[in-house]
């Protein structure tokens, strides 16, 4: 009798954890790459073709659920996030489509990454126009923030696109290029997922080339001329990069620039063309770690970049290897704190003035922990409406270690803002895939176009079908 | 209860035992957190189990070696009821403590019975042939248990060990009511 007791009893809380796991399931957290703001969606879904995808805004739209759309969610200001939303996970959506080689053209399905891309395309000696330094992103992900590269002869992703074709909110697929539906070209390109579902994509490839690396040493006042002199005047000059110093040293002053002339001997390129994986991370690891932990650690940090820096110097790389940076050592688990990115746009004769009253704004603040400052080139282009490239701009990109709890959270943002103050009063902008901390006004005084673009979202998606935290905050 | 018996029973709860642990560190990836704290919940598990031998020890030799394989083996199968539930951290430490103890019952419990078996003459050998057919079972089990996971979540894996710790726990229930193992047929 006891036995059977037992067994009986054993079942019950059997399949009461069972139930309580479905409801787990049912409703699963998501958050982004920066883990300050998880969320409770609905539903996760992924699926790896258009129908099964139209189905599900289809279903959306009879239960009225919120969706929004998310690949590697490397965004940080909620922008593949809604509460009680269903997550469309594109990343199974991943397959090339057409490769014409004369025509240096490719259409893919936009869950995948560029690192995808570059292995499809690499054996035809073809490679990107314009992706971000590290490959690791989606394509649809990538247009929908409309990313820049260190490219400086090709500028923002949109150059690049000749056309997509988007599942809207009625779950109707319309062919969006310059010609046609060309008011979804520029607002659905950077235009953060509000739109509808990108789901294939006609880029423009370019060749594969081999560049000859040189790099050089140089102070943040002359960097200007240096590189309008040196770099956008000399057309062999296919690539640049920069860094400023953040160790106390050095601080905002001593940089590095590292810029990828076309080498003179093209044929050599076969010995360099195979796509070099990510390998040993232990070092450039240890050394952003000890950055995150004192002044010492990021002096530390500053000369292993400048050490490295400068034995790369006359290094041959191959274009499809220059644009897959390494970025596994940037992981990051600590979990009480998490890093985040900001990214300013400064137009390029205002750099030295802006690197002077940035460094005023940031001497009193102790506990704002900046790790590092990459700089690249931007082209102006206004495209999309959304464009952070009001002029020619250096852009800014900085690695910030901070706190999740509330209190960092709020210290964060008060000096986030104030640097983006200084910003908009150099007639820069600020990139939007970050972490909510700017105001509605820094918003609207960046993108003067914003409301023009909110009236969009109303026109094409009035029902809000499409929903994220970025629209939330900043909507009118 | 028999002997043979007793390495039917042992082979079952490792075959389970061994099901879960492996892919253990997945279910706390999933919990989302980092190195150190995958370190602390082994810590805690470990440094519980140390705590417990004592008490658990002198127990065995006055309750008998039955009642404690049987709190390990229901204990287990309840307790893996809560693991696919966990989501915070702390969950995963509690629930490690409560493993850390039913843990040292299980490892205590198995040397006493095979003390109280062997003689002392061929232990060597006896304790040798009864590690080949648990450690087998577990061999199996891991391996069967790699493939599982590519067809099952790691959800699901904690449920069928659970049913195993149950089905152990049964089978050890139908052994009679002695309260110490006979070990002679």
């Amino acid at each position: 009798m006891k036995r059977f007791f037992i067994v009986i009893l054993y079942a019950l809380l059997f399949g009461l954890s069972l139930q309580a796991f479905h409801f787990k399931l049912d409703h699963p957290i998501a958050e982004d790459i920066s883990r300050l703001m998880p969320v409770k969606m609905k539903a996760i879904q992924a699926e790896d073709n258009e129908e099964a995808i139209k189905r599900i805004i289809l279903e959306a739209n009879e239960n009225d659920d919120p969706i929004s759309i998310g690949g590697m969610q490397h965004s940080q200001g909620g922008q593949t996030l809604y509460p009680n939303g269903i997550l469309l996970d594109m990343k199974r959506y991943d397959k090339v489509l057409d490769l014409d080689v004369k025509g240096k053209r490719i259409t893919v399905q936009s869950g995948a990454t560029w690192a995808d891309l570059q292995e499809y395309i690499n054996p035809y000696g073809l490679a990107l126009k314009v992706s971000q330094s590290q490959n690791i992103f989606t394509i649809g992900g990538s247009l929908s923030v409309n990313v820049h590269g260190r490219d400086i002869r090709h500028h923002a992703l949109i150059e690049t696109v000749e056309s997509f074709r988007l599942l809207n909110a009625k779950g109707q697929v319309l062919t969006v290029s310059r010609k046609e539906n060309s008011e979804l070209f520029s607002s659905v390109i950077g235009g953060y997922g509000l739109f509808g579902v990108i789901l294939d994509v006609t880029l423009q490839l370019t060749d594969d080339e081999l560049y000859k690396i040189k790099t050089k040493s140089l102070h943040y006042d002359e960097y200007t001329s240096y590189f309008k002199k040196e770099v956008l005047q000399n057309d062999d000059v296919k690539m640049h990069l920069a860094r400023i110093s953040v160790a106390p040293g050095s601080y905002l002053d001593e940089m590095y620039v590292t810029d990828y002339y076309r080498a003179n001997d093209q044929a050599q390129l076969s010995n360099y063309d195979t796509l070099k994986r990510e390998t040993i991370i232990a070092v450039p690891k240890f050394f952003l770690g000890l950055s995150r932990y004192n002044d010492w650690g990021k002096e530390r940090f500053w000369e292993t970049q400048e050490t490295y820096t400068a034995n790369i110097n006359g290094n041959l790389i191959s274009r499809n290897n220059a644009m897959r940076s390494d970025s596994a050592f940037m992981d990051y688990s600590n979990p009480s704190k998490t890093d985040v990115l900001q990214e300013y746009f400064v137009p390029i004769d205002q750099f030295a003035d802006y690197i002077d009253d940035l460094r005023k704004t940031l001497s009193d603040e102790k506990d704002f922990n900046l790790l590092n400052i990459t700089i690249r080139y931007v082209e102006q282009n206004d495209e999309s409406m959304m464009s952070y490239a009001k002029e020619d701009m250096f852009a800014l990109v900085m690695l910030i270690n901070q706190g999740t709890d509330n209190e960092s959270k709020e210290n964060s943002g008060r000096v986030i803002r104030n640097m983006i103050d200084v910003t908009l009063n150099h007639n820069g902008s600020y990139y939007l895939p970050y972490y909510g901390y700017p105001t509605k006004r820094q918003l609207y005084e960046a993108y003067p176009r914003t409301e023009d673009f909110f009236q969009l979202k109303k026109k094409y998606d009035p029902d809000n079908r499409f929903m994220n935290l970025f629209f939330e905050e900043y909507h009118p | 209860m028999n002997y043979k018996r007793f390495i039917v029973y042992q082979g079952t709860v490792g075959m389970a035992a061994s099901m879960i642990f492996p892919f253990y560190i997945l279910l706390i990836k999933n919990v989302g957190t980092s190195y150190s704290q995958f370190g602390w919940a082994y810590g805690i598990f470990s440094l519980t189990a140390a705590l417990s031998y004592p008490l658990i020890g002198k127990l065995t030799d006055r309750a008998g070696d039955k009642v404690f394989l049987l709190i390990y083996s229901w204990g287990m199968a309840l307790i893996l009821l809560a693991f696919p539930l966990a989501y915070e951290t702390w969950h995963v430490y509690l629930l490690q403590i409560v493993m850390g103890i039913l843990g040292a019952m299980q490892k205590n419990t198995e040397k006493t019975v095979l003390a109280r078996y062997v003689m002392k003459t061929t232990a060597g050998k006896e304790i040798g042939n009864y590690h080949v057919w648990t450690s087998i079972g577990a061999a199996a089990a891991v391996i069967a248990t790699g493939y599982l996971v590519d067809f099952l979540t790691i959800g699901s894996i904690f449920y069928l060990a659970s049913f195993m710790f149950a089905w152990s726990g049964f089978i050890m229930m139908k052994m009679g009511k002695t309260t110490t193992l006979s070990l002679e047929e």
